[in-house]
């Protein structure tokens, strides 16, 4: 039941759920989510001239 | 066919003519709208911060009462009215269910706001003009404004934090 | 309900209209969870019914505690278990039934359906004993009752369950048609169900510790990484939505003019692209947020360069082209439009179908692009220009398709007659009126700044008060008709749909069918020239609109306030 008939490399792509699945959830976890909290915990904090310039100290 | 497996050699299909130029006019909009936001960003003069600071609500509040006590001219309704020089960097603080303080700033002039909230996301609107930004608990969110309109502003609160929410207006007078 | 031994299997019968087989313990995992859908709607309509003639200050009905209650109510039940149930509904009927074959594991498509709706009932509960009055975002460091949390959480596993049955039947379908492609609409909820698994881990991993941190077991749960991951689900959530409308939108184009994709690989394609590209716009709610900086905002708003905006157009153009291919196959050839005016109107699946696609582009698809441009968002975020988009994406576009899918539903899942057939071809004409007049006057309200999400514009106790443009009095009363027009439209299609399934005649074959099913339309080979020319100009002019809007909006922010 099995022909030998060549299927397009990027059908194959298009038909593997599982692949795609993986592609989504990387694509998200990474240019979202990790970058977006890296940047979340990079945060500087408020620099000491803004701060020595109204508390005197 | 929507519901049956696609026919032998849907892969190899040609996309018909109209559907084509479609695509390809439908991308270039695409394209086109993701480079506008950096060509705005780089030419023109309305655009979101680049600038935060990580504080806590106890480290801001001390800040946002220096800060008054320096440039303080007045009272308006329990708040405390606030000149400060142009190109000075200016304190705004939210909580429930207030902003602290009123601000007089010069039009023309550059000031850089510090805004952050004592307990719960609050929501900056100002109006009439309409610019719109958030505001949080432990984040100094830094943004330089500058008027470009003489007249009383009021700051609306556009995130929902308490059941005191509607009540929590806040003011900025802008003279020539 | 005639059960055949088809194949040897017990629990399969088949479908006389159809012909598919259909295992009938799928069926049963799937009516509940449509029931639930339903159910969910119902309290999400009567909620926003409040809601308008609370906002419409001439009327001003509810309360303060019970404004945002209300709202909380109606967030969760319009935008999350309504649209969710109805789509674990549609996972499990169209991973079965659409591809003749049976459900993996009937035990855990169960699990998953009672854990769903137990969480919807914890929910519900503690928002309506007023322990959750925290909005559908409740953004910490706002805090609702543990069981709130609790409520949310059970309801993610729940439907984690449900959405891994569906692969799990994928890959038996798979194994018994090695090489074979899964048909368009399985394919669209294969991309549905892929941002569902994404949109659920994101909730699951942000609602379990802000449960902890509600029972004191953790100290702190800081406000940018609850915004940040918070949106990985509110977001995709409605993702799921697009990529399940789209798939309902082939489907119907299918039954109700027998009309097929022009070209399979570019709609697949286009679904990719949803599945890539399309959740880190969750990035839309952040855009004038601290912390996260412009270039993480810009890249994420922007689908990664509007690869889903471009899918969006792609479906735009191959889902009026496959209607209008097998219209003019049938001999409507005359000029651009007599496909479309020859088209069955009078079947409410089509015209359900029709002005599901026109509000979703024109008016959810636009006004979301220039929500969501970074700059442009600094005069829609918070203001009422954000559900006034949603307005015309999920209820215009989502919704609507949905009510209009259930008319098949009804007798072909359900096997009952529809009650008061005569009514149904006018409800999608006054739901989708209604919701067209409430989506474009939120959205110009919001334009005059007016905020979503608050009890009394006028600043009732506030320290200073503030009188937004009277023109908006006018908008307002828009406001509310449409609002009206809207509920009653879905409360009329809601009375059909409980008549029918639960007191309805039986549907006993094809002589009860009611709502025409097309003749398919035999599709030969390659198109030469232009195959779809009136839905051509229809885009083009879509186009037109799209970019002029934009342009009206920068030039808008452009006399704003300088800031940097």
């Amino acid at each position: 039941m099995s022909e030998e008939k060549k299927v397009p490399f990027l059908q194959l792509v298009f038909d593997d759920f599982i692949l795609l699945l993986f592609l989504g959830v990387a694509v998200y976890a990474v240019s979202y989510l990790i970058w977006g909290l890296i940047e979340i915990a990079w945060t500087p904090p408020i620099p000491d001239e803004i701060k020595q310039a109204l508390l005197g100290r | 066919m929507a519901i049956l497996p696609p026919r032998e050699g849907w892969f190899h299909q040609k996309v018909a003519r109209d559907e084509k130029i479609w695509m390809g006019l439908a991308f270039v909009v695409s394209l086109f709208l993701f480079f506008w936001m950096i060509v705005w960003h780089v030419y023109a003069k309305q655009n979101p911060s680049f600038v935060t600071y990580k504080t806590t609500p106890e480290e801001f509040y001390e800040l946002t009462q220096a800060f008054i006590d320096k440039y303080r001219i007045g009272e308006e309704n329990g708040i405390p009215v606030v000149k400060p020089p142009p190109g000075s960097d200016v304190f705004l603080l939210a909580r429930q269910f207030r902003w602290e303080p009123v601000l007089v700033l010069k039009k023309g002039e550059e000031y850089r706001f510090h805004i952050s909230s004592l307990d719960v996301l609050h929501g900056f609107s100002l109006q009439p003009v309409n610019m719109n930004f958030m505001v949080y608990p432990k984040y100094d969110y830094v943004l330089t404004f500058r008027p470009t309109s003489a007249g009383e502003y009021y700051i609306v609160c556009n995130e929902f934090c308490g059941i005191g929410h509607h009540m929590m207006v806040g003011k900025i007078i802008v003279e020539e | 309900m005639a059960v055949a031994t088809h194949g040897g299997e017990q629990w399969f019968r088949t479908c006389d209209v159809t012909g598919f087989k259909v295992d009938t313990r799928a069926e049963r995992i799937a009516k509940v969870n449509a029931v639930m859908a339903v159910v969910s709607f119902l309290i999400a309509v009567i909620a926003a019914l409040l809601l308008v003639l609370t906002r419409w200050q001439i009327v001003h009905l509810l309360p303060v505690d019970w404004y945002y209650r209300v709202l909380t109510l109606h967030g969760l039940d319009a935008l999350v278990f309504w649209i969710i149930f109805f789509e674990l509904a549609a996972l499990v009927f169209g991973s079965t039934a659409f591809l003749n074959t049976r459900m993996s594991s009937p035990f855990v498509g169960w699990a998953g359906t009672a854990l769903a709706i137990l969480g919807f009932l914890l929910v519900n509960y503690t928002i309506l004993t007023g322990n959750a009055d925290v909005l559908m975002t409740s953004y910490a460091p706002l805090k609702a009752h543990p069981l709130f949390y609790l409520g949310m959480i059970l309801f993610a596993v729940g439907a984690l369950l449900i959405v891994s049955t569906f692969f799990a039947n994928l890959m038996i379908w798979r194994r018994e048609n090695p090489g074979q492609s899964l048909p368009l609409f399985v394919y669209g909820l294969m991309a549905a169900a892929i941002i569902a698994v994404i949109t659920i881990v994101s909730g699951a991993i942000i609602y379990i510790p802000t449960f902890l941190w509600s029972l004191g077991i953790i100290k702190d749960i800081d406000p940018a990484v609850y915004k940040l991951v918070w949106w990985g689900l509110g977001h995709p959530s409605q993702q799921i939505n697009v990529s399940a409308h789209v798939a309902v939108w082939y489907l119907l184009a299918f039954l109700t003019v027998g009309g097929q994709s022009i070209n399979e690989k570019v709609s697949r394609f286009a679904f990719i692209l949803y599945i890539v590209a399309i959740n880190v716009a969750s990035a839309h709610h952040l855009l004038v947020d601290p912390a996260v900086s412009p270039v993480w905002k810009v890249w994420n708003t922007s689908y990664v360069m509007y690869l889903a905006v471009f899918a969006s157009m792609i479906h735009a153009f191959a889902v009026p082209s496959a209607i209008e291919v097998a219209q003019r196959k049938r001999g409507y050839t005359k000029g651009l439009f007599e496909w479309l005016k020859r088209a069955p109107w009078g079947n409410p699946a089509f015209s359900g179908l029709m002005l599901s696609m026109i509000i979703f582009g024109f008016i959810g698809g636009i006004t979301g692009v220039v929500n969501g441009m970074e700059q442009t968002n600094i005069i829609a975020h918070n203001t009422l220009s954000v559900p006034g988009h949603f307005k015309g994406a999920v209820v215009g576009g989502t919704a609507l398709a949905f009510m209009s899918v259930t008319y098949y539903l009804i007798p072909l899942l359900f096997r009952k007659k529809i009650a008061f057939y005569g009514l149904a071809k006018y409800v999608p004409w006054i739901f989708g009126t209604g919701v067209a007049i409430l989506a474009v006057s939120m959205y110009i309200l919001g334009a005059f700044g007016i905020p979503r999400r608050h009890w009394d514009i006028t600043f009732s106790g506030g320290p200073f008060t503030f009188t937004y443009n009277p023109v908006t009095d006018f908008f307002w009363a828009l406001f509310g008709i449409g609002g009206i027009l809207a509920v009653v439209g879905a409360l009329l299609w809601i009375l059909q749909v409980v008549v029918s399934v639960f007191f309805g005649q039986p549907f006993r074959g094809p002589q009860d069918l009611q709502i025409p099913i097309a003749e398919p339309v035999q599709m030969d080979g390659e198109h030469k020239g232009f195959a779809a020319p009136g839905t051509f100009v229809l885009v083009l002019l879509f186009i037109v609109a799209f970019v002029i809007f934009v342009a009206l909006n920068y030039g808008w922010l452009s006399a704003m306030w300088e800031v940097r």
